[in-house]
């Protein structure tokens, strides 16, 4: 029998994979459980090929970095605070694109809880030119 | 065990002459467990005919449960009318899925108290308890029950209950492909799929036809060919198509009955008994000789009794 995700995760990755914001479902513990086609356009891979990554391979695979380019702590991460904090959380970053290509971001993290808990954030974000300011 | 479907249609009931193979009564499923004890599955108008056999005996020894799945109105509606819940003697314990608006109780008395209905919860002469049960495993009886949400429309459990080596899923009110074909998903990505897997019996929604279901996306069930993959996709051994639309007739029934034979065959689905529901239907659920494994797992938390 397979360990079925929790059914806020599966109605999250469902309701991601309709949209064209790109967008992460991370996990517990900081798995990065999926991301959708417009995500993957923009890191320049698809999540097929990807498939689940956990939150040390993913976090050094996209590298998170900041404006001075050094690479951003995980506790420090939208997606983390979300889900160790169980608040919402917005930051701005880079992130390292396939090819490496370097995309600056803005990203916010909603934790997602069902009745039995926290179980996961969803990371929805956009690109943002430099200078441009974002909320 | 031994199963009897009271009530399959729903929605609301469809009672009339052009429903009368295939009822019109909204769900209610009795198990009749190894040890002989009753669970009931739902409390649709159904539940009345049920509570009228289990009235008719001198008196009521075991404890009645009642798993509801949710609490739309053809899911309850026959618990009012319930023969047992006014008999002193009678212990029931309705089962159903947690809210953090509301406990089980005060949402159930929504439905049973003034102004729909002539009586109060806390008037009700039955020994009566409310448990609720997301994400838990418990036992009754010779069975093993296990509850787990499920995507539908507001709070929605379904439940897969062991016993003797048989397997149910109760799975009434479902959409699982929503927002994501069921082929394009792994399994663990599937609503229901653990509740289902390897089921003896799968009791499974298939409210619309699949030429009826664009027009019904997000009302939380499924078309014929959804209902039909999930059951493929679990590895049913048995599957009784439940919770008719309360337009469909006998006669769209039975065609439906046929769409459902080749759709199967389309799929590739092996050689088992699917069928559309009927009231009053009983039979016994028997494990295919080999193949159903009754997992072995410890019941876990204790139940929230309001």
């Amino acid at each position: 029998m397979s360990a079925q995700r929790p059914l806020e995760l599966i109605l999250a990755r469902n309701l991601l994979s309709s949209l064209s914001t790109p967008a992460f479902l991370v996990g517990e513990g900081g798995t990065l459980l999926f991301f959708n086609e417009a995500a993957g356009a923009l890191l320049g891979r698809r999540f097929e090929d990807t498939s689940v990554l956990g939150a040390t391979e993913w976090t050094s695979t996209f590298g998170p970095i900041d404006e001075q380019g050094d690479s951003i702590p995980y506790e420090s991460l939208p997606a983390t605070v979300a889900l160790r904090a169980n608040h919402p959380y917005h930051g701005r970053f880079s992130i390292k694109a396939a090819g490496g290509i370097q995309r600056d971001i803005a990203a916010s993290a909603i934790p997602i809880v069902g009745l039995g808990g926290s179980s996961g954030a969803i990371v929805i974000f956009w690109p943002v030119e430099e200078g441009t300011e974002t909320p | 065990m031994k199963l009897q479907v009271w009530g399959s249609r729903g929605s609301i009931p469809a009672p009339g002459p052009e429903t009368m193979r295939y009822g019109g009564n909204t769900s209610c499923v009795e198990l009749t467990l190894s040890d002989g004890s009753t669970l009931i599955l739902d409390a649709g108008t159904g539940i009345r005919n049920l509570g009228a056999a289990l009235g008719r005996k001198e008196s009521i020894e075991q404890p009645i449960h009642i798993l509801l799945t949710h609490l739309h109105l053809d899911h309850i509606q026959g618990l009012m009318f319930f023969a047992p819940l006014f008999r002193p003697e009678a212990e029931i314990a309705i089962w159903g899925p947690a809210s953090p608006e509301a406990s089980l109780r005060d949402r159930v008395a929504r439905y049973i108290s003034a102004p729909l209905a002539p009586v109060e919860v806390r008037e009700l002469p039955s020994l009566l308890t409310f448990l609720e049960a997301d994400a838990l495993e418990w036992e009754v009886g010779p069975a093993k029950i296990r509850a787990q949400a499920v995507n539908h429309r507001g709070p929605t459990l379904g439940f897969r209950i062991e016993d003797a080596g048989t397997i149910v899923s109760y799975i009434p009110d479902h959409e699982p492909s929503l927002g994501a074909p069921l082929v394009s998903c792994e399994d663990e990505w599937i609503s229901g799929f653990d509740l289902a897997h390897g089921a003896s019996l799968l009791i499974h929604d298939c409210q619309y036809t699949d030429e009826e279901y664009p027009h019904h996306i997000g009302w939380g069930h499924s078309p014929m060919s959804d209902a039909l993959e999930f059951a493929q996709r679990v590895d049913a051994e048995r599957v009784l198509l439940f919770h008719h639309d309360p337009l469909h007739s006998d006669e769209f029934l039975d065609e439906l009955a046929a769409q459902v034979e080749v759709r199967w065959q389309e799929l590739g689905g092996r050689d088992i008994v699917i069928e559309l529901a009927t009231e009053r239907q009983e039979f016994e659920i028997e494990p295919e000789a080999g193949a159903a494994q009754v997992e072995s797992w410890e019941p876990q938390a204790t139940s929230r009794n309001s």
